[in-house]
């Protein structure tokens, strides 16, 4: 009692902090410490459970083609080389495929963003005629699945020259990826205190104004949300790929790996695959790594004690 | 208003129209080339009774039925344990969410990989603790590759379901559990009465997102099985595919396409209508 009397005390003082921290409390005495050591344990262990599959493919990537289609045994790790990347740099287009790849993420990922910060800013902040509609015809798309629309959505799009075009699949993808996007930004602006933009108006700055001056810093973690989830969605999205770029050169990653697990080229190289896949997976890992820091930083506690 | 005029439009040309070309192709036998007729009702009668697409129906609600609960229970429990902020829960939560990120068609490659009998990791792992023998072919049996396939998906999908509960969880107002700590409730207590009764809605939105992502299955079965063997393994999404641009009968595909937004439409309708229900009966004190 005494203790959970000492713990309210400060937070009662900060009020307004209630952005979840919440967990942090310290128990006393050694059930504290089991309790961590638990935590830990089952933590570490689930945590392998995930990364174990992963650095094992990363490693078996550094495996010759000989080695990969046998099982696995102590002498792998003596032949480790980098003859999966440059043999793929060397006989095919992997580079190229990367580029297209990252073009259609990348293009994804900014259209998404922009789109989904102007919705979910005009459906957080205002309400006007058919709103709650257009809203609602927005969710939609979220309970509509892309996958069973590929046949009205390939004669719509072979019509308009955007099929056999990255461009077109980029466009394909922010759609799809909106509703989440704006779903994420609405609730980002929803969640931020009404007295900020009320006091922005009330010092004379337009919504426009409020929303770049005002609000960015705190609808950057919404936004990096909503582009790794385009970015990470386009970046090996298969069936939409599959259905709407037929043509070799406009290949993303997935369909070149696709590609060779066919073995166009004769005898399936898994050693290749294997490589292939790992530089699929480098830039997702790489990109999300970089972005856990705007969920770590808590903006919104830091926006309300500032 | 013009904040929302490009979403909106993007919607319109994506989704609304093709939605609605959707039901006239399902009218018609539309070829991939070529004229077409307009033929009525006939898809949908004959999709009935296709015995291809009530297998394909039926394998996928299968899938689903295995794969939604433990991807809820260990996302659930995985939240739980990263929601604290403790130290290591930043490492853990980026190792949990991982094979979401890397996403479920570079991975299925690399299980294509691991689960080739003699050389997988699978068969080598599996053989070493007596469970399995070491040339164990998974993608080539029904029920090995389904195995394989579930454990596959789970693995893959429970980090979102964590991230979708973390989210919210950390969420909630601390005042909550510090005035649930000075009433001297326990844990469990703690979670039952204060974190789900809050949680109801991101729990429904975590469902949803992971029933419908298994109704639309497709990457791990196209690249891991094929469908095989012969179309045992084959789920709706993958039935539509090669209706539509294999055999080039895009009016039946589409019928069984608009058979899917439907029915996708319906379970979304009802898990919001259950659990907002659940939400108002909730005694307002």
């Amino acid at each position: 009692m005494t203790a959970a009397t000492r713990r309210t005390a400060p937070a009662r003082a900060g009020r307004s902090g209630q952005t979840g921290q919440s967990y942090r409390t310290e128990r006393p005495g050694g059930r504290a410490r089991a309790g961590f050591t638990l935590y830990l344990a089952g933590g570490t262990l689930a945590a392998l459970v995930f990364l174990i599959p992963l650095a094992w493919a990363v490693l078996r990537s550094f495996m010759p083609n000989s080695l990969v289609t046998q099982a696995p045994s102590g002498k792998d790790f003596s032949h480790l080389t980098t003859g999966n990347y440059t043999g793929l740099i060397d006989s095919g287009d992997i580079l190229h495929y990367t580029l297209n790849s990252l073009l259609v993420a990348c293009g994804t990922g900014l259209l998404t963003a922009l789109i989904a910060t102007m919705a979910g800013y005009g459906f957080a902040r205002f309400r006007f005629r058919g709103s709650g509609i257009v809203f609602a015809l927005v969710l939609v798309t979220m309970m509509v699945p892309f996958q069973a629309l590929l046949t009205p959505l390939f004669l719509e799009m072979h019509s308009l020259g955007l099929t056999n075009n990255l461009a077109g699949l980029a466009l394909f993808y922010t759609t799809f990826n909106l509703p989440f996007g704006v779903f994420v930004m609405r609730n980002t602006f929803l969640q931020i205190p009404w007295e900020m933009s009320e006091a922005a108006a009330v010092d004379g700055a337009s919504p426009g104004r409020t929303l770049v001056s005002v609000l960015r810093p705190l609808i950057i973690p919404g936004i990096a949300t909503t582009v790794l989830y385009a970015f990470l969605f386009s970046w090996t999205e298969f069936v939409g790929a599959l259905t709407f770029i037929t043509s070799n050169n406009l290949y993303t990653l997935p369909l070149a790996l696709l590609n060779m697990e066919y073995g166009s080229v004769g005898q399936v190289n898994f050693g290749y695959l294997e490589a292939g896949a790992v530089i699929a997976m480098v830039p997702c890992v790489l990109l999300y790594v970089g972005l856990q820091r705007f969920y770590i930083r808590g903006l919104m506690s830091g926006a309300v004690k500032g | 208003m013009l904040l929302v005029s490009p979403a909106f439009a993007m919607v319109a040309l994506f989704v609304l129209f093709p939605l609605g070309f959707a039901v006239y192709i399902s009218l018609t036998d539309w070829p991939l080339i070529g004229s077409y007729h307009f033929v009525g009702g006939q898809n949908y009668s004959e999709l009935v009774q296709d015995p291809q697409f009530i297998h394909s129906v039926l394998f996928t609600l299968l899938y689903t039925a295995i794969v939604t609960g433990p991807i809820f229970v260990i996302g659930y429990a995985m939240a739980v344990l990263v929601r604290s902020g403790r130290r290591g829960a930043v490492f853990f939560r980026t190792a949990f969410f991982l094979p979401f990120i890397i996403g479920l068609a570079t991975e299925s490659f690399l299980a294509l990989l691991e689960l080739q009998p003699d050389s997988g990791a699978a068969d080598y792992v599996l053989s070493k603790l007596g469970l399995a023998s070491a040339s164990t072919a998974w993608t080539v049996n029904y029920g090995l590759a389904l195995t394989a396939i579930c454990v596959f998906v789970v693995w893959f999908a429970s980090g979102l379901t964590m991230m979708l509960l973390m989210a919210s969880m950390q969420g909630i107002p601390s005042e909550l559990y510090e005035s649930a700590d000075v009433d001297g409730a326990s844990w469990w207590q703690k979670e039952r009465r204060v974190t789900l009764p809050l949680l109801r809605r991101s729990i429904a939105l975590s469902l949803i997102i992971s029933v419908i992502g298994s109704f639309l299955a497709f990457n791990q079965f196209y690249i891991l099985t094929e469908g095989g063997p012969g179309t045992s393994t084959e789920p709706v999404v993958m039935w539509i595919y090669e209706e539509a641009f294999v055999q080039y009968h895009l009016g039946y595909a589409t019928a069984g396409a608009v058979f899917l937004v439907v029915v996708i439409a319906l379970i979304s309708a009802a898990q919001f209508y259950l659990l907002r229900d659940s939400d108002d009966r909730r005694p307002a004190r």
